[in-house]
């Protein structure tokens, strides 16, 4: 029998799979989240460390540590990254990082079987017992302290609400 | 008369360059499913629509298909409660054999490599056996509902972790896996275990949850795997 791969294994597809969860449940959005926030994140983190690293000057720091040649960079990269395009950036990557990890620990406690509802026969008017009360309201919880975590952000670096 | 406008995903990898589109009007009738509407269509506008099903009352399985972008059971899914206008395609994370039919055979080998048979070692007693096994309904009711299983595929259609990762088993072998592993009938559990413990096995799931959602059976499957990981982490 002649047959061919599903297209759903193509690259595009994938992607459109992990990040357009339409029509799926909460679970699913909060995987799209967790996979998106988690990236991000972590391009972040690398980018943060270079830009670290250029504070101080660079892989030319350990060599010869011109004062001049510091204070250059140092002046380069703070012109450089005092703009509202990068504030706003740090209000984002602050939602994300709340975000991440209060549902990161949500997940860990469903993957130990916590939070979770206990195997019983079948209910067909119940929504699924992994869909718990908790798990969700864990879910929605770590989406508003995300987002108190940006307006927090957005206060401390344009100063919005302390004026 | 009302009319459901169905549109019918076509590929015949043997004739055809690429996959299309047919659109479909069909008459519709009170409590007509998804399933007759394209049986109407097989029957009286389109011969050549190739469709697998057999039951028609959500027991075999065999009508697994994608339906307004959601894996179901046409057999199981009213014309009413997803419009009238219907988009059908092949399941996903299935190659595709021919217009809405699917193969299987990754699945079900997926689904036999988790050995859902119980495994005894009292050899003896299961040649001549002396006794019944008795579980009393807290035993029964940790693994009855993962066993309502009819390896319809929707929950493997629906795994975004299958659809990245095709050699991870899916939610049906992981849930079965469990079904016999709570099973205190059952003394197959290290070997159960040993053979989820994998790269690309049990902890690949990140519970995305679509299993449970699109299951007609009800069978929770992303429940089974979060407990399945329990007991792996206990050893």
């Amino acid at each position: 029998m002649r047959t061919v791969r599903s297209q759903a294994r193509s690259y595009p597809l994938v992607l459109k799979t992990m990040l357009v969860p339409v029509g799926y449940t909460v679970e699913r959005w909060s995987y799209t989240l967790q996979r998106v926030t988690g990236v991000v994140v972590t391009l972040y983190f690398v980018l943060h460390v270079v830009e670290t690293g250029n504070f101080i000057g660079g892989p030319n720091v350990w060599y010869v540590p011109p004062k001049d040649f510091a204070a250059a960079y140092y002046q380069h990269v703070k012109e450089l990254l005092h703009n509202p395009v990068f504030d706003a950036g740090l209000v984002v990557i602050g939602w994300m990082v709340a975000f991440h990890t209060i549902n990161g620990i949500r997940l860990t406690l469903a993957h130990f079987g916590i939070t979770l509802g206990k195997p019983a026969r079948v209910d067909p008017e119940s929504p699924p017992r992994s869909f718990s009360n908790l798990q969700r309201a864990i879910f929605w919880a770590s989406i508003a302290l995300a987002t108190f975590a940006a307006v927090y952000s957005v206060d401390a670096l344009f100063g919005v609400l302390s004026g | 008369m009302r009319t459901v406008r169905l549109t019918v995903y076509r590929f015949d990898p043997t004739s055809d360059e690429r996959p299309r589109y047919a659109s479909y009007e069909v008459p519709y009738r009170s409590g007509m499913t998804v399933l007759d509407s394209l049986l109407y269509v097989k029957e009286k506008l389109d011969h050549t629509l190739a469709i697998r099903y057999s039951c028609r009352m959500g027991i075999c399985g065999s009508c697994g298909m994608t339906v307004n972008g959601l894996p179901r059971l046409a057999c199981y899914t009213q014309v009413k409660e997803v419009g009238w206008r219907i988009k059908v395609e092949p399941l996903k994370n299935h190659p595709l054999v021919r217009d809405l039919v699917t193969d299987f055979t990754d699945f079900f080998r997926k689904y036999k490599s988790m050995r859902p048979w119980l495994i005894r070692t009292d050899a003896e007693e299961q040649e001549n056996p002396t006794k019944q096994y008795t579980q009393s309904d807290a035993e029964l009711e940790r693994y009855i509902q993962f066993s309502y299983c009819i390896s319809c595929g929707l929950c493997y259609a629906a795994c975004p972790v299958v659809t990245a990762l095709p050699e991870f088993p899916g939610p049906q072998a992981l849930a079965s896996l469990y079904r016999f592993l709570a099973d205190t009938r059952d003394h197959g559990r290290r070997e159960r275990l040993r053979i989820v413990d994998e790269a690309v096995g049990l902890w690949r799931c990140h519970f995305a949850g679509s299993c449970s959602q699109v299951c007609p059976k009800g069978v929770d499957p992303a429940l089974a795997i979060q407990l399945l990981r329990r007991e792996a982490m206990r050893g």
